[in-house]
């Protein structure tokens, strides 16, 4: 597996590459907007980490011209904690981002989960930990107990398990469980977060908020 | 046309003044004036001479006054006119028909012309009026443009400054965890990046509230979500308390800035772990009254220090035997986000023991239903 860094800080991409080497990656890394979009026309990487920050163009920029002809999944690393910049990231077509400074270990949980395909769950059971769904009866369990959801909260539930691990935004949720007419609808969604958080009460599945941007599926 | 005019003919308060009774005795003046010299030129020039050299002194008069004098001066000059120029001279009698015609329309002329003539001055005093207004408008507009760019700027700066600050700590907890965690120098190295981490967001998030560069962005958001959020960060400095949340079942859908909320709350729940005891209960009670969220956070550690309610929302304030490892800016922030969200927060001292931090928001609620 390929992994291209596109950060100006060195030090941030020489441990990276250390970090990401030691988990099986072939790294490469650029210093600047202009090289990391021609490294990535060379290079084709299964996985880009891009730093919103470059001295040359703004992050989300790159990502802009990357989105025209690629679909590589994207994880931003950003210090940049306003919730519009982040935004801005996610329409741009980013799949998920961790803000410095962070942690190796939920850097490479973030990567994993970007990088998983979310075609080959379709046919089968959608299972994270100890919850299973079934996508046929829209059923759920949790620890092997049939779990009651109403309709409304299963298609919730299933669109965070087909994104374990990944943050699904408001306008994603909101488009998948009641249609594009409803994206600026946002008020549904917290009701029914709460509904699942308190049905998932005690498992190891945590539903974590993110402010702003969406929602969280994971699991401790 | 003289500058000076334009701001004579402005609209005066006085109905007459200083200058206008100049220009009233100026006007009989030059009226006698001019005829006791057509008066000598009139047998070689005849009366209709005398009749235009009115009118033009009428006309030029209009130029520079103001439409009392010039109305006087024309109906001073048609009388003086038909006394003394017009036979029969010393009567205002008029014999000939073609000269009653002629005095009428010189009457009509001189006082048409006085009033054509203030009208034209009054447009153009509007004009320079509108003229000012919209230099006035123009100049407020500058000002806002560089009010706005140098925001732009303060922000780009705090940007950078938070890139700057933040990147090498970055580096150190990447470092470290590529380190591992078996050695216990690193850990040292670890909790105080950590805090040093604490410090360097309280600080940047300080100077956010201080410069106004922060805007709340509300949105409909459930309180259990806000406090999660809130809880979130701090789950190990909590789990040494029993957190008990009572009020939130009956709450409807709140229209808030959730993020800002869950940090104000995150810090007061920061503080009460710092100050109550291990094992002791830590209460968040939230109600609703009249469009406002109300929470209130009790422990049950020391209370406050008595007469410093309000001394503790200063920056940098340390209550007296404060443990180590404060900036004295949780709590300045807290409330630099309440007031920035419209709200406020205060403290006292529970009468049953205990401190207790009191959250007021004004709310948009909506059935959650």
């Amino acid at each position: 597996m390929t992994a291209l860094i596109i950060d100006d800080e060195i030090q941030i991409r020489r441990l990276l590459r250390m970090a990401l080497e030691s988990k099986g990656y072939t790294v490469r890394d650029a210093e600047n907007g202009q090289v990391g979009l021609q490294e990535a026309v060379f290079l084709k990487p299964d996985v880009i980490l891009l730093d919103l920050g470059l001295p040359d163009m703004d992050g989300v920029e790159v990502l802009k011209r990357l989105r025209e002809w690629s679909s590589v999944p994207v994880l931003i690393l950003s210090v940049r904690d306003q919730e519009a910049v982040k935004l801005a990231a996610f329409d741009a077509g980013a799949d998920d981002y961790v803000s410095k400074p962070f942690s190796t270990a939920e850097l490479i949980a973030r990567l994993t989960a970007i990088q998983r395909r979310q075609g080959a769950h379709d046919a089968a059971n959608l299972q994270l930990g100890p919850l299973v769904l079934d996508p046929v009866h829209h059923e759920a369990s949790l620890n092997g107990q049939p779990l009651k959801l109403t309709p409304t909260e299963y298609a919730m539930l299933a669109q965070l398990v087909r994104h374990a691990g990944k943050v699904v935004t408001l306008k994603q949720l909101l488009r998948a469980v009641w249609g594009p007419q409803a994206e600026e609808q946002s008020h549904y969604l917290r009701v029914y977060a709460n509904h699942l958080r308190k049905k998932l009460e005690g498992s190891t599945l945590e539903i974590k908020n993110e402010p702003g941007i969406g929602y969280r599926l994971e699991e401790m | 046309m003289p500058d000076s005019e334009s701001s004579s003919a402005h609209p005066s308060p006085t109905p007459v003044s200083l200058a206008e009774v100049g220009q009233y005795s100026c006007g009989l003046t030059l009226v006698f004036v001019l005829a006791s010299t057509c008066w000598v030129l009139l047998p070689y020039t005849g009366d209709l001479f005398v009749a235009l050299v009115f009118l033009m002194a009428i006309v030029l008069a209009g130029t520079w006054w103001n439409r009392g004098p010039v109305l006087l001066m024309a109906v001073v000059s048609a009388l003086v006119w038909d006394y003394f120029f017009i036979p029969p001279q010393f009567t205002l009698h008029i014999d000939k028909p073609q000269d009653m015609v002629m005095f009428s329309l010189f009457f009509i002329v001189a006082l048409s012309m006085g009033h054509l003539i203030t009208r034209l001055r009054a447009r153009e005093a509007t004009l320079a009026q509108h003229h000012q207004e919209r230099e006035h408008l123009l100049e407020l507009k500058h000002r806002a443009e560089l009010l706005a760019e140098s925001e732009r700027l303060y922000r780009t700066l705090l940007d950078s400054v938070a890139h700057e600050l933040k990147t090498p700590i970055a580096i150190i907890r990447t470092a470290l965890d590529g380190l591992g965690q078996g050695n216990p120098y690193a850990r040292e190295i670890e909790t105080a990046n950590r805090r040093l981490q604490r410090i360097v967001e309280s600080f940047l998030e300080m100077t956010r509230v201080e410069s106004e560069a922060l805007e709340p962005q509300p949105d409909w958001c459930e309180i259990g979500d806000v406090l999660h959020t809130a809880t979130t960060p701090i789950k190990h400095e909590l789990a040494a308390h029993k957190l008990r949340i009572t009020g939130t079942e009956e709450m409807p859908l709140l229209r808030l800035d959730s993020r800002l909320l869950a940090q104000v709350l995150g810090n007061v729940l920061h503080n009460a772990t710092r100050y109550a005891p291990a094992g002791s209960e830590i209460e968040i009670q939230t109600s609703l009254a009249d469009g406002t969220l109300e929470l209130r956070v009790r422990d049950h550690g020391p209370g406050l220090p008595l007469g410093a309610e309000d001394q503790l929302f200063e920056k940098f304030y340390r209550a007296p035997d404060s443990p180590a490892g404060g900036t004295g800016l949780g709590l300045a922030i807290a409330r630099g986000l309440m007031r920035a969200m419209k709200g406020d927060i205060e403290a006292h001292t529970h009468p049953e023991g205990g401190a207790e931090f009191v959250l007021h928001l004004p709310v948009k609620t909506r059935s959650a239903a």
